[in-house]
């Protein structure tokens, strides 16, 4: 077993988007150079309204996708819809958890932290720019809604398109400053790079980095980085990125061993890896990263 | 040829002839009640009837029905009960309750000592650490147990489990991430304790065995018969079944079988499917019911439980200043349901147990009935624990009915007083009382295997609120009679399952369903309702005796 299968959530309440976010990462899951197979648990398959080219197999609680994707319907038993995925002869490259509206991610989050072979990537919360104050203001959801933001490990903003500006930058402003430390990002029908979302696959960036640089706004870097870095130097250069940066990826070695390293809104995983580390960092972010130079700077200084 | 039972007392829930003494069967059905002269002239144009003195010496009464169970109780006695209180098993055997972590650990370290199979898990089932003064189980305590195979404790709510470290090291459980859901002591060092369903996650992937695999088995339904059969019961629910498409199909082959002793009415887990297509699932299943086997309602559970401060609460929420819980379907999604299902002519159990949910449940009840009026809809919430009488009294007005969880006033009723909801709100827990005066129809309920199976200890639970501690809940105003408690337990649940023209009383042509009873339950003191001894019961006229009774 060479790394762990990463996990992410996708919650939001009804009507923000989720489904619109989970169809544009199953039907782009091989757009790129490399491919990632999913395993989608969803809701209602119905609401997913996969393009029908798209469907190679159906039967009952399982849609099978021409690209090696699946949907499995959860049907309100979540833990054994998981099971029937941890048990399968194939695994996927990355599970996807579509939670219910008024879900509580974090409490779907830790099934990775008693599962040795599942690694959670993240909790992607979605908010409607469109319905933020109407479910804010909720007597009897406002408490679970801020729950879901206060969860969150990347906030997608959905529906930019349908709000005017001013609103959108109020509801921006609001965010950061409930979740300093989370990469905030905005999204029309969930079109967002599945390299962003659940992170970077493989050694370098998978798709192609001007592509998501110019739709998206975003930056990427891609350094190869010769010798042992310490553990706690890559965490700290990376640290020192925010809030600029979105995610990264390392697969690098110490004077021990080699070790590959995530980083997804804020958080920093570091696993051992079993091979020999190929000595990449990839790192996607917000206008602003530092250059090439100034982050092999940042990696020789210890990332001071 | 038919036979009459001759008792000692019949209570037959019926207002125009509520007792008697003999009671006619002929063809799984009620010929005739009343006095052996009563009878007699029966036999001029139905032919002679045989006489049977066997409970001549009992008291007969409608087969008690449970409105809210779960086909889990057949399950769990598979594995061993580690409870706090006495639990009689599906063969009559009585578990004594274990009053510390220590009677625990040597119950399931005697087990490890007798099997052969040293490797197979050990599951414990019950456990509830509300009476140890704060003291938690831990690995360590489970590790005495067995460091060689895994052993697990689930909690009496299903909703936590504690592992030993054998399954917390093939987790590999120390290096997890923090998580609120994962118990941890000061040290940080997770203490075996896993909140939700993350336990049990856990130790089907470690053991790469399915513990719930039975579930659905032959075996469990007629286990959890027994267990019914034991306590009086005749009709019980499985009150959340997400019925995959074919499982009715070797259900039906069980409870059809004379030696089966149970009616059965399955609840349709509403939110398993989308609207529409659990209605039709439901049609499908419709079509397939039989006397004994019915698919009548659809269950959504709509919050969580009190005690596991999931329940959503009105402010000022919980008593100890904890989160307000949460929603298990978005009240949107649940007004959607109900609208269809309302519009279908399907039955609608709802679970609230929080006084916020309950409004919200309401509330959705009421928008669906504006939408498709439909005057006998019977929509039911279920456990209701918090409702006030203002609730009640629009539940009146919407034509809902309820079913009270009161065996809550006595297992958890001093844990509400002190740290769920405090003393006000305590008072008037699962308020029968309230809810008839404001004449809503009234079911009362155990919700095995959460709290034991076991009609007339909730009865007793009903009539005399008092609390594990020996604290009375509420006042008078509260308390119902005997006679209600009894009724509520016969035809109040037969009501909330529309099955009233059938079952729930002794009268001439409904169903030949009794319990079979030691004692009459009006003639002992109401703080003696629990301990009346169960013969044996009848379903459709086949009777079904207990073990070791006299």
């Amino acid at each position: 077993m060479s790394e762990k299968l990463p996990l992410t959530i996708i919650s939001g309440f009804l009507g923000s988007g989720k489904t619109s976010l989970l169809n544009h990462l199953l039907s782009h899951a091989s757009d790129d150079g490399q491919h990632r197979t999913i395993a989608a648990l969803v809701n209602d398959f119905g609401a997913l309204n996969i393009d029908a080219e798209l469907i190679a197999a159906q039967n009952g609680s399982q849609i099978q996708l021409t690209n090696g994707c699946v949907c499995c319907s959860i049907g309100d038993d979540l833990m054994q819809a998981l099971l029937g995925i941890m048990r399968a002869e194939n695994r996927p490259d990355h599970i996807i958890i579509e939670a219910s509206g008024v879900a509580e991610p974090s409490r779907i989050a830790a099934y990775a932290s008693v599962d040795p072979e599942l690694r959670l990537d993240g909790i992607i919360t979605l908010v409607d720019a469109t319905a933020h104050h109407l479910h804010g203001d909720d007597p009897h959801l406002a408490d679970n809604y801020h729950r879901q933001i206060q969860a969150a490990h990347m906030l997608v903003i959905s529906k930019p398109d349908l709000s005017d500006a001013d609103n959108l930058a109020a509801l921006q402003a609001e965010l950061a400053a409930a979740r300093p430390n989370v990469p905030i990002l905005q999204a029309v029908h969930g079109a967002l790079p599945s390299d962003v979302l659940l992170g970077i696959k493989g050694d370098a960036p998978s798709a192609d980095l001007t592509q998501i640089e110019d739709a998206h706004g975003l930056e990427s870097r891609a350094l190869h980085v010769h010798g042992t870095v310490a553990r706690d130097t890559v965490s700290a250069t990376l640290n020192s990125l925010r809030p600029h940066l979105i995610r990264a990826k390392a697969v690098l070695q110490d004077e021990r061993s080699a070790y590959v390293l995530h980083y997804a809104g804020g958080r920093i995983g570091i696993e051992p890896f079993d091979g020999d580390p190929s000595g990449h960092l990839v790192i996607i972010g917000k206008p602003g990263l530092p250059d090439a130079a100034k982050l092999h700077a940042l990696l020789s200084n210890g990332g001071a | 040829m038919g036979v009459i039972y001759q008792a000692k007392s019949i209570r037959t829930m019926d207002p125009h002839q509520p007792h008697a003494t003999h009671i006619a069967i002929r063809d799984g059905h009620i010929l005739a009640v009343g006095t052996k002269d009563d009878i007699a002239d029966w036999q001029k144009a139905w032919g002679p009837l045989e006489e049977n003195t066997d409970f001549a010496a009992r008291t007969l009464m409608p087969g008690f029905i449970e409105g809210h169970a779960h086909m889990m109780e057949g399950l769990l006695w598979d594995y061993h009960y580690v409870g706090y209180y006495d639990r009689e098993g599906p063969d009559g055997t009585v578990w004594p309750g274990l009053k510390s972590i220590d009677a625990v650990i040597d119950r399931l370290s005697e087990i490890e000592k007798s099997r052969d199979d040293k490797s197979a898990p050990i599951i414990g089932w019950g456990f509830d650490p509300i009476y140890f003064d704060g003291r938690r189980m831990s690995a360590a305590d489970l590790d005495k147990v067995s460091t060689d195979c895994p052993v697990a404790v689930l909690h009496a709510s299903l909703h936590i489990l504690n592992a030993n470290n054998f399954i917390m090291d093939a987790a590999d459980v120390k290096n997890a991430d923090n998580s609120e859901f994962i118990r941890r002591d000061e040290s940080g060092k997770p203490t075996g304790e896993f909140l939700g369903q993350l336990g049990m996650y856990m130790a089907m992937r470690t053991t790469n065995l399915d513990l719930l695999a039975a579930a659905s088995a032959p075996q469990t339904l007629i286990t959890f018969a027994n267990v019914a059969r034991q306590t009086g019961v005749t009709t019980c629910t499985d009150l959340v079944n997400p019925m995959p498409e074919g499982s009715e199909v070797p259900m039906r082959e069980t409870v059809e079988k004379d030696s089966f002793p149970m009616r059965l009415v399955v609840a349709y887990q509403g939110n398993s499917r989308e609207p529409a297509e659990g209605v039709a699932r439901m049609q499908a299943l419709q079509k397939e019911q039989t006397g004994k086997l019915r698919f009548s309602l659809a269950k959504f559970v709509a919050d969580g439980s009190i005690q596991g401060f999931s329940a959503r609460l009105k402010w000022p929420h919980y008593f100890n200043g904890a989160p307000n819980g949460l929603w298990y379907i978005e009240p949107e999604r649940l007004g959607e349901y109900l609208t269809v299902f309302t519009q279908a002519g399907i039955q609608c159990h709802i679970h609230t147990n929080g006084d916020e949910c309950t409004e919200v449940a309401l509330d959705k009840i009421e928008a669906a009935l504006r939408a498709h009026p439909w005057p006998d809809h019977r929509h039911t919430l279920q456990h209701c624990q918090m409702a006030t009488r203002s609730d009640f009294k629009r539940m009146k007005t919407l034509g809902v009915g309820v079913n009270l969880f009161s065996n809550h006033l006595y297992y958890w009723g001093d844990a509400h007083r002190a740290i769920t909801m405090g003393p006000e709100r305590a008072a008037r827990l699962d308020d029968a009382g309230g809810c008839l005066a404001e004449g809503v129809p009234l079911a009362i309920h155990s919700d095995a295997p959460v709290t034991a199976l076991a009609p007339l200890f909730t009865a007793w639970c009903a009539v005399n609120r008092l609390s594990s501690e020996g604290v009375t809940l509420g006042n008078e105003t509260q308390k119902i009679s005997v006679e209600e408690a009894l009724y509520a337990i016969t035809m109040g649940a037969a009501y909330s399952l529309k099955m009233e023209s059938e079952i729930g009383s002794l009268e001439v042509g409904k169903r030949a369903d009794m319990a079979i009873l030691a004692e009459d339950p009006i003639e002992v003191d109401a703080m003696a309702l629990k301990d009346i001894s169960v013969i044996g019961t009848m379903v459709d006229g086949h009777v079904h005796l207990n073990h070791g009774r006299d």
